[in-house]
């Protein structure tokens, strides 16, 4: 984010002018994309990517690293890598999008994007700590857990409640003379009783929908990787070698 | 399985995202290099490991190599050299990307080896930088190139001297074509001089038709002569060396005037008039045509048609010669040849004593009488029979004045002796008192005393007249015919032979001095001496 604002402040008026003018402006060879600065951004966003890529790939995928560490975290450490390389390849490209390489920009766009449409659905299917799916009775398990948690403790029977605003349900709490310090407690427990019925009543949608999320982020981040190697190798075939 | 699955839509996305030929380019090629587009083509212009040199560049657009080489041109300037192509001509920036640009308010085009001065300055770069002035058939199909010109004013410019002139700027400068004001005139082989200097240059320099265009020829004009330029007005009577009379600070200032041989012309300068001042005849203009066949022509009639015929007057050189007005030509025998003679005296008499006796010259009906030119100086002093009707002839002649020829018999006192001999003055022109001399002819006496003193002082009047004729005779005075014996004293013995004065004494008293002839006394002692009384 920071990164991003820092380079469409410095960069806005070379970026926002049209291709054809973009020579002339004092900027250019700094921040086109064989410039030191747009050459470097592309070099470092690669260095990102591959980085939040492999090693969460390796992580996930290899046994010998199962236990490097909460899978969770790689996955945050993966989506923070790819995000912040996506933003600094942004900028490399200096928005001018065209011909193969746009085709991998476009690629990793879909890819980010599919990422952040993967990560919606992930949080919808329940999980263990470890990163393990939580099948259909286990979850039914832990909601009958929490109903009987609401209805032995604060007398409260979720299937009662319907619709009923909180308001209503503050009212049965008094009628149950259930102190005010526990009415948030409540509160929690009920949203997230009714996320948990929520997850349970999606879950098999949300499956399906992530089983083609595979489809669609994988192919594409393999695009992007192919068109990587095509871009840097044509790169350096003809000597833009940045600082090297 | 999965992992195919994933490749297989990989391939299926590139497939159909963009076509292949144009993958790994990073941006399309501006429309000048738009056949250079393809992935078959980057090594056209980039070299494997070196980006994108110049070699390449110039290696197709060998006209800028040539320009390099040659030292010519904005690309072989200190801007350029050392960079490579790129640096201004950048590529990948789209098709509809310039691939020359500069900001051509502040190109500086001193840099191409031609500096835009005066109008040049002004004109926007299409004004010469376009495909009609170019002459390379492969440069001229390239819109909006610069190259392709030549620093020839005649490649943006109309020849308009077609070709009859070297270089343009050696005569005109970059602010305006007109006037030529490189021009100097003075550095030709013709420097104006004089009135040269203010004729419009049309003038000498004539328009004329070449390749069906009016082109004013400066070149190749005839100037060793005048008259390549100038109408002959003498028509080659005074040669063609008009230097010789004219110069240039005008055609009517003659520097050789006085030494102009005015015997070229159809008139020839002889007598006076090589000493008359040129405009005395050339009053308007020296070549104007001047009538000389009459002296009149130039001369006004000085006897104003006196001696006109039927209304024409005769030339004046009838009379007069170019040698001088005077004296006349008109000799005496021509004169002779007219009605009045010019004999004796009047041969030898100045024209103008007869022709000219009032205020101007008179030749016709001046009277051919004496008394019209002479004064009849006996008017009312002669008798009319003496001189009949004033004519002077009767008398005198032309032979002289002083003799005139007259019978002076007919006046009845006939001239004998003396007489005969003296000038008729002697008698008709007395002296009075005075010594004035008075004309007589009328009424002169006859008498020996109307002309003669009497110097006996009355001694020999009787009656108080005095006949001088008794003793002397019209011969000689002093011989006088007396006969002392008819007086009262004769003469006789010894007085015979003695000397007249011996006896009449020369007296002086109030009568005057003279002989005393007559004595009261004719006695002895009137002369001798009474010796008695001695």
């Amino acid at each position: 984010m920071i990164a991003g604002i820092s380079f469409t402040y410095i960069g806005r008026t070379y970026y926002q002018l049209p291709e054809e003018l973009r020579f002339e402006h004092p900027m250019y060879n700094l921040l086109k994309p064989s410039g030191f600065v747009g050459h470097g951004l592309g070099i470092a966003g690669t260095a990102f990517i591959l980085i939040g890529l492999f090693s969460y790939m390796v992580r996930k995928r290899m046994r010998i690293f199962y236990e490097w560490g909460k899978l969770k975290y790689w996955l945050e450490f993966h989506i923070f890598m790819c995000t912040l390389g996506t933003v600094l390849i942004l900028f490399h490209t200096s928005f001018k999008f065209g011909g193969i390489v746009s085709v991998g920009f476009w690629s990793l766009a879909i890819v980010w994007i599919s990422g952040v449409a993967g990560r919606f659905i992930y949080i919808r299917i329940p999980r263990t700590i470890e990163g393990r799916e939580l099948s259909v009775n286990e979850l039914q398990k832990l909601k009958n857990e929490m109903d009987n948690d609401l209805q032995k403790r604060y007398g409260i029977t979720i299937s009662n409640i319907g619709k009923n605003n909180f308001s209503n349900i503050k009212l049965k709490l008094i009628e149950n003379k259930i102190p005010a310090g526990d009415f948030s407690k409540v509160r929690k427990l009920i949203r997230r009783e009714r996320i948990l019925q929520k997850r349970i009543n999606q879950l098999d949608k949300m499956r399906k929908l992530f089983n083609y999320w595979h489809v669609l982020h994988l192919p594409f981040a393999l695009i992007m990787l192919i068109i990587l190697v095509i871009h840097v190798s044509v790169v350096l075939f003809f000597g833009y070698k940045w600082v090297f | 399985m999965k992992l195919f699955r994933h490749i297989f839509f990989t391939l299926v996305w590139i497939s159909f995202s963009v076509p292949l030929s144009a993958q790994i380019s990073p941006g399309e090629l501006s429309q000048a290099h738009a056949q250079l587009e393809g992935i078959s083509n980057c090594t056209q212009c980039h070299t494997v490991g070196s980006k994108v040199t110049r070699e390449k560049c110039l290696a197709c657009h060998k006209e800028i190599k040539d320009n390099i080489v040659a030292g010519k041109g904005y690309h072989a300037s200190s801007d350029v050299q050392g960079k490579v192509c790129s640096a201004c001509h950048n590529e990948h920036h789209g098709r509809t990307f310039n691939i020359i640009r500069f900001n051509k308010d502040k190109f500086d085009h001193a840099k191409t080896g031609f500096k835009l001065q005066g109008e040049h300055a002004k004109q926007d770069c299409k004004a010469c930088h376009k495909p009609e002035f170019i002459q390379n058939p492969k440069l001229k199909k390239k819109s909006g190139t610069y190259l392709g010109l030549n620093q020839q004013c005649t490649t943006c410019h109309l020849d308009f001297h077609q070709g009859k002139l070297p270089n343009c700027t050696d005569c005109h400068n970059f602010n305006t074509f007109k006037n030529a004001k490189r021009f100097d005139h003075k550095k030709t082989r013709f420097p104006l001089l004089g009135k040269h200097q203010t004729v419009g240059c049309v003038e000498c320099h004539k328009t004329t038709g070449i390749n069906g265009k009016k082109v004013q020829n400066f070149a190749g004009l005839k100037f060793d002569n005048c008259n390549a330029c100038h109408k002959d007005v003498h028509n080659n009577r005074l040669g063609q060396n008009c230097k010789e009379c004219h110069q240039e600070s005008s055609f009517h200032d003659i520097k050789g005037m006085s030494t102009f041989d005015h015997d070229r012309t159809g008139y020839k300068l002889v007598g006076k008039h090589k000493l008359v001042e040129c405009r005395e005849c050339h009053k308007t203009s020296l070549t104007a045509p001047l009538k000389h066949a009459h002296c009149t022509d130039c001369h006004e009639d000085y006897h104003k048609k006196q001696f006109a015929v039927n209304g024409v007057s005769p030339d004046c050189n009838a009379c007069h010669s170019v040698y001088g007005f005077k004296p006349s030509d008109f000799t005496i025998e021509r004169h002779n040849k007219t009605k009045f003679k010019l004999e004796n005296a009047h041969a030898a008499t100045s024209c103008f004593e007869c022709h000219h006796k009032g205020e101007e010259w008179s030749f016709r009906n001046i009277g051919e009488r004496c008394v019209d030119c002479h004064t009849n100086v006996h008017k009312d002093k002669m008798d009319e029979k003496f001189m009949p009707n004033e004519d002077c002839t009767v008398c005198h002649s032309t032979k002289s004045w002083d003799v005139p020829v007259f019978d002076h018999d007919k006046t009845g006192f006939k001239l004998e002796g003396a007489h005969a001999k003296e000038k008729c003055n002697a008698c008709h022109y007395p002296k009075d008192e005075k010594g004035v001399k008075n004309q007589i002819f009328n009424g002169l006496s006859q008498k020996c005393s109307a002309c003669h003193k009497d110097n006996h002082v009355g001694q020999f009047a009787v009656n108080g007249q005095t006949d001088c004729t008794r003793c002397h005779g019209v011969d000689d005075w002093h011989n006088s015919k007396f006969d002392h014996n008819t007086s009262r004293f004769k003469i006789d013995g010894q007085h015979v032979g003695v000397k007249c004065e011996a006896c009449h004494k020369t007296v002086i008293n109030k009568k005057g001095t003279y002989v005393e002839y007559k004595f009261d006394n004719i006695g002895c002692s009137r002369c001798h001496k009474d010796l008695s009384k001695l």
